[in-house]
């Protein structure tokens, strides 16, 4: 399954992603001036939160077990069997907003204009997620969930590789960092 | 039959699902006494009012699948544990392996002692019920709401909405008195009125007039209500009468583990008719939807493990959108614990929170729900909030960031977030 992953040292907190997100997925115009026009103004489905110090981009996780998918009442959250992403079927939606109440992440979000709930779904109909396409910082990166997770077993190996080439005698102590 | 479940609701239906999912060489029957399976509870009051027609309720079709049977529209007579089987009202008897017991509850109807009732009176609960009350509708345009519940309030603002001239009673002198305190509860009661709804709070339905055996007004509290129509949403009680002479019932409760087990290792429980018991002692039920469709997975999962796997979650929030007023509801008020509220009843938002010590034990929010998840994610979680508490009351769509450790918030280089690492 592909996420996207945020580089937090790179994330400046323009809020050009939401806009995008916004005006691409959300609207009819697909022009920021055509969408600014449009009623009910158009939603972003990821947040750049934080505060002046500290900001980050925050769009669904996609949780491998979700639990909006067993809150939800009228089984218009399903997982897509094909792209494992978590997805909103928005004409079975009946703005009950029980999804928002389950989202550790508060990142469904109501919509009560157009009277469903409103998440990232990766845009996985498109080759890149808007998000990551309009960030001018670079901040935002596509990847595979599976290739992050084998990061941890490369360190070990490096680390071990560098403790044999050493040989030395005695008890040795890793540094035990921070 | 190798799984057995009864009850076709939210419970019984998921873990039948989840059953063929986890152990696809066990064939399962699930026994449904309605004549429906897979349809949507929360949209009967929508249905009622007309505004959702019947096919939209169902959002499960039965697909070919020779191991998964459901046989609809029978009812168990008693359960025999010896011989592992069930004896069903039509003389038959089944087997079963292991046994999932999601029976759902029965409406409370504090009428029916009369013998002769009048046409007119109806639970709210079922699709079948829900069928009659349409058609009855059709006819009769004065309806009484009894109980001012989640079930009463929302059947009472769709009927309104639709059209119709509602009266809701409810004998607390606030509504949703199970869910909301007083002061939060005005503004639901505030929101019902506007849409034209009459309000009799902390009245009782003392008697009912009919006439020609149609119902013609009821009393509440020494008034007359004139109303063709009696729709009765006071809550239900447990429908585990057939299992009386089992020996799984104690004081007229089905008492489970966490992992749902029953007093008999084979037989597991969810849904409404549960009463989940802790090691602590303490007891939980959770009577909600969501809770509903958990149970009935964790069940399905537990039915063949040798170490069945506990329930994470016993809180019972819940979340409704009344017509332009979101509710979210995340604890009841208990006596112990403080409250702290976010007060903006001009604008129609009030926001709630109950601490017990420096953790939340429940809340309300209304009107302005944004936040709602984190909230409820400190609270299962059971962690201690520091700081100032008050900063997750005031509405804000961006207080995601609150919650992680400081720590995490100065750190410069790529990452990517996992909910994992939110829980350390």
């Amino acid at each position: 399954m592909k996420v996207i992953g945020v580089h937090l040292d790179r994330c400046t907190g323009c809020k050009t992603c939401e806009l995008y997100c916004a005006v691409e997925r959300g609207s009819n115009g697909k022009t920021l001036l055509k969408a600014a026009q449009e009623t009910p103004l158009p939603q972003p489905r990821l947040r750049v939160e934080g505060n002046n110090e500290f900001t980050f981009p925050l769009q669904c996780r996609h949780c491998l077990q979700a639990p909006c998918l067993n809150a939800c009442l009228n089984a218009a959250l399903v997982r897509d069997p094909e792209t494992n992403l978590v997805l909103v079927r928005e004409e079975r939606c009946i703005a009950c907003w029980t999804c928002t109440l389950f989202c550790p992440f508060g990142v469904i979000f109501p919509w009560p204009e157009r009277k469903f709930a409103l998440k990232c779904d990766r845009c996985a109909f498109m080759e890149n997620p808007v998000c990551l396409e309009v960030c001018p910082c670079q901040a935002l990166e596509l990847v595979e969930l599976e290739d992050f997770e084998k990061i941890p077993g490369q360190r070990r190996a490096e680390v071990g590789k560098t403790l044999a080439g050493k040989k030395e005698k005695g008890l040795l102590l890793l540094d035990l960092g921070e | 039959m190798e799984c057995v479940i009864i009850g076709g609701g939210a419970a019984g239906l998921q873990a039948a699902l989840h059953c063929r999912r986890c152990w696809p060489e066990k064939s399962v029957l699930l026994i449904e006494a309605e004549g429906d399976v897979g349809y949507c509870n929360p949209l009967l009051p929508q249905f009622m009012a007309g505004q959702v027609e019947e096919e939209k309720l169902f959002f499960w079709q039965p697909a070919e699948d020779p191991l998964l049977q459901i046989r609809k529209g029978i009812k168990i007579r008693s359960l025999d544990r010896p011989t592992q089987s069930l004896n069903l009202d039509n003389q038959e008897k089944i087997r079963y392996e292991r046994l999932i017991l999601a029976p759902g509850g029965q409406p409370i109807l504090p009428l029916l002692r009369r013998e002769d009732l009048p046409e007119g009176i109806f639970p709210v609960r079922t699709l079948a019920t829900a069928r009659k009350i349409r058609d009855w509708l059709l006819k009769h345009k004065e309806i009484v709401v009894l109980g001012g519940g989640l079930v009463g309030v929302k059947t009472a603002a769709y009927l309104q909405l639709a059209g119709f001239a509602v009266s809701l009673v409810e004998k607390e002198d606030h509504l949703l008195p199970q869910a909301l305190t007083k002061p939060s509860a005005r503004l639901v009661e505030r929101h019902l009125q506007r849409l034209g709804i009459r309000l009799f709070l902390g009245c009782l339905l003392e008697d009912i007039q009919e006439e020609k055996g149609i119902l013609k007004s009821a009393k509440v509290s020494g008034q007359w209500i004139p109303g063709e129509t009696l729709l009765i949403a006071v809550g239900s009680t447990p429908n585990i009468d057939f299992l009386e002479n089992s020996g799984l019932l104690q004081d007229k409760e089905l008492l489970v583990s966490p992992a749902l087990q029953t007093a008999d290792a084979n037989i597991f429980a969810a849904g409404d008719a549960v009463t989940i018991s802790t090691s602590g002692g303490e007891k939980h039920k959770p009577w909600t939807w969501p809770q509903a469709v958990t149970q009935g997975k964790l069940a399905a999962e537990n039915l063949f493990r040798s170490v069945p796997l506990p329930l994470n979650v016993l809180t019972r929030p819940n979340s409704m959108n009344l017509q332009g007023l979101s509710i979210v509801i995340l604890g009841a008020p208990t006596p112990d614990a403080a409250i702290i509220s976010h007060d903006r009843t001009a604008e129609g938002i009030y926001r709630e929170l109950f601490l017990r010590g420096r953790k939340i034990v429940g809340g309300a929010l209304v009107g302005d729900i944004s936040g709602a998840g984190l909230l409820h994610f400190l609270m299962i979680n059971g962690s201690e909030v520091d700081g100032d508490v008050a900063r997750f009351l005031k509405p804000q769509s961006r207080v995601f960031y609150q919650l992680l450790p400081s720590s995490k918030r100065q750190r410069r280089r790529a990452r990517i977030l996992f909910p994992k690492e939110m829980l350390s």
